[in-house]
């Protein structure tokens, strides 16, 4: 597993926050491993709070529309990389 | 029409029925409002089309291909099926159970042992009639329009059957309580799928009977919801659940006005409906249903605690000397009175006040499962002792989820690790389940803090499960 970089590390600091996750540490989410599906395994209900919680610290709204955001939940490093083009 | 009929859509043929936001296949590139006139001629063409059969295992996704896809079938006397989740485990225990069945979809993976049939291998074409000519099926009032399924996810669970005249009767009562009160079409979007009782009253039914245009998207962000919101004109309605809300109100948007919300599946906590009324600057209303009756009760939770019950039904105890806030919910257009599992208190002529909600039933963001169920696939797995799936006390800072804790033999413990264990645990859910419903988190334990006589007294477990937390 790579190494977080301090973006990355803070974007993996909320998932745990927002998503309650007790069985891994920010530390352990590797940024390249596939949040949904076989990775983390996280649901749409995931989504809406990642969503929710990256709004209220980031002033970034996702929007499923927009293919960026698909592409943006693939993994932890994608959805920093959204937020960091994004953030107003 | 006679009293033994009622027609497929109470509606003008001219006004219209349904909004689709992108194109879908069958469609080709139209995008924009769909008339009832055309939303007639797809339904026949499809009908047409269909294999013979008794039931359709009705699987669409989108929710105006699911509209005529229920629409067809009904036209072509075959039942709708429509099971809690679209797992492959799920429509196989479904083939099983119905044997002259075949997969109505538009496109999602369908078991190989049953035969299938996808909506977008056709072509459907606007309607070429003039008004006058277009002629409205009339059903057949106890034909058995379609079969909802009460829970979970190994097929086992519950049918309920919903002969055409449920559907027609109950929905001109929701029409009563759900609709904004004006003589103009109603614009409406929804965040829950068409497929479970909540979406297909408010989402597939109303739209047949009353002047109500829907939208055939299902947006999850706040930022989609309200982006499908400001294409469609006012007044527009909104059907939801508590999690969609949170997240708009908490998202710091400005939505444009909804004159209706109906927010169902769990309950909703009385600041947040205040909240969702001033951002929406409209009406909410919580409405309390289940799959057997459908809609029952309602609210306008910012303002009252009591329910209230829809004309059309009534509740009755049920007699039972033990637990008198157990009711009996009848009505004349219901095939069989229905034993409620909610604890009610009756408060007023047709006022109650929801005392708890039922132990086995959950539900997480519209979708139903039952604990018992979910214990059952737990308790299956390969080298599990003993274990306990359940929903931990509500947690305000987010959705709440189920957990578990689970005790393997000693001989499994010795020879594996808890990491593949817990892996083996997760792979028969997630086979069986909706990702909802996975437990999370899943904690492997020595044993169980179970009384003598096998109870596990629920003070107990929440206690060990702090404990680990």
């Amino acid at each position: 597993m790579s190494e977080h970089t301090t973006e990355q590390r803070e974007m993996a600091e909320l998932l745990v926050e927002a998503l309650n996750l007790e069985d891994i540490t920010a530390e352990e989410i590797d940024p390249e491993e596939s949040l949904f599906g076989d990775g983390l395994g996280l649901d749409s209900i995931d989504a809406l709070e990642i969503a929710l919680a990256i709004s209220q610290k980031y002033g970034v709204q996702m929007q499923a529309e927009d293919e960026n955001v698909r592409n943006a939940f693939a993994t932890l490093a994608s959805l920093c990389e959204f937020v960091k083009e994004n953030t107003p | 029409m006679t009293d033994t009929y009622a027609p497929l859509v109470n509606r003008s043929v001219d006004d219209w029925i349904a909004y689709t936001k992108a194109p879908i296949a069958p469609l080709g590139d139209h995008i924009g409002t769909v008339s009832v006139a055309d939303f007639l001629a797809h339904v026949h063409q499809l009908a047409q089309h269909l294999p013979d059969a008794g039931y359709a295992l009705n699987l669409c996704e989108n929710r105006y291909l699911f509209m005529v896809a229920f629409c067809a079938a009904i036209v072509r006397q075959q039942t709708n099926l429509l099971p809690p989740n679209k797992n492959i485990a799920t429509q196989e225990a479904m083939g099983q159970r119905y044997r002259d069945t075949y997969i109505l979809h538009d496109g999602v993976v369908c078991a190989e042992s049953i035969p299938q049939f996808d909506i977008n291998s056709l072509t459907l074409s606007a309607n070429t009639k003039a008004s006058s000519e277009i002629a409205i099926p009339d059903i057949a009032l106890d034909f058995l329009s379609a079969i909802t399924f009460t829970s979970g996810s190994t097929g086992e669970s519950t049918p309920s059957h919903k002969p055409w005249r449920t559907f027609v009767d109950s929905t001109h009562i929701n029409g009563n309580y759900m609709l904004p009160s004006t003589e103009r079409l109603v614009w409406l979007l929804a965040t829950v799928p068409g497929q479970h009782m909540w979406g297909l009253e408010t989402s597939i039914l109303l739209p047949l009977m009353a002047r109500v245009c829907v939208c055939d998207a299902r947006p999850l962000f706040a930022k989609d919801i309200r982006s499908i919101l400001t294409y469609l004109p006012e007044p527009r309605m909104l059907v939801s659940t508590p999690v969609h809300l949170r997240a708009m109100v908490l998202s710091g948007l400005d939505f444009p006005p909804i004159a209706m919300t109906l927010c169902a599946t769990a309950p909703l906590a009385k600041e947040l409906a205040v909240q969702a009324e001033t951002l929406f600057r409209g009406q909410l209303q919580e409405v309390y249903g289940c799959s057997e009756v459908g809609s029952m009760l309602y609210r306008q939770t910012s303002k009252v605690d009591c329910w209230t019950i829809f004309n059309g039904l009534s509740f009755i105890s049920s007699g039972n000397n033990d637990d008198d806030n157990k009711y009996i919910a009848r009505g004349a257009h219901l095939p069989a009175e229905v034993l409620l599992q909610d604890r009610l208190q009756m408060v007023g002529e047709r006022q109650f006040r929801l005392l708890g909600r039922n132990e086995d039933m959950i539900e997480i963001a519209g979708k139903r499962g039952s604990l018992q169920e979910l214990n059952k696939i737990l308790l299956a797995t390969r080298g599990v002792l003993d274990g306990v799936v359940f929903l931990p006390p509500e947690d305000k800072a987010s959705v709440n989820r189920l957990a578990a804790l689970v005790v393997f033999d000693g001989q499994t413990t010795s020879h594996e690790n808890q990491e593949d264990l817990k892996e083996r645990v997760m792979e028969q859910f997630r086979e069986r389940l909706d990702p909802v419903f996975l437990p999370r988190p899943l904690h492997i334990v020595d044993a169980l803090p179970r009384e003598a006589n096998g109870k596990l007294p629920r003070k107990k477990l929440l206690a060990l499960f702090e404990s680990l937390s």
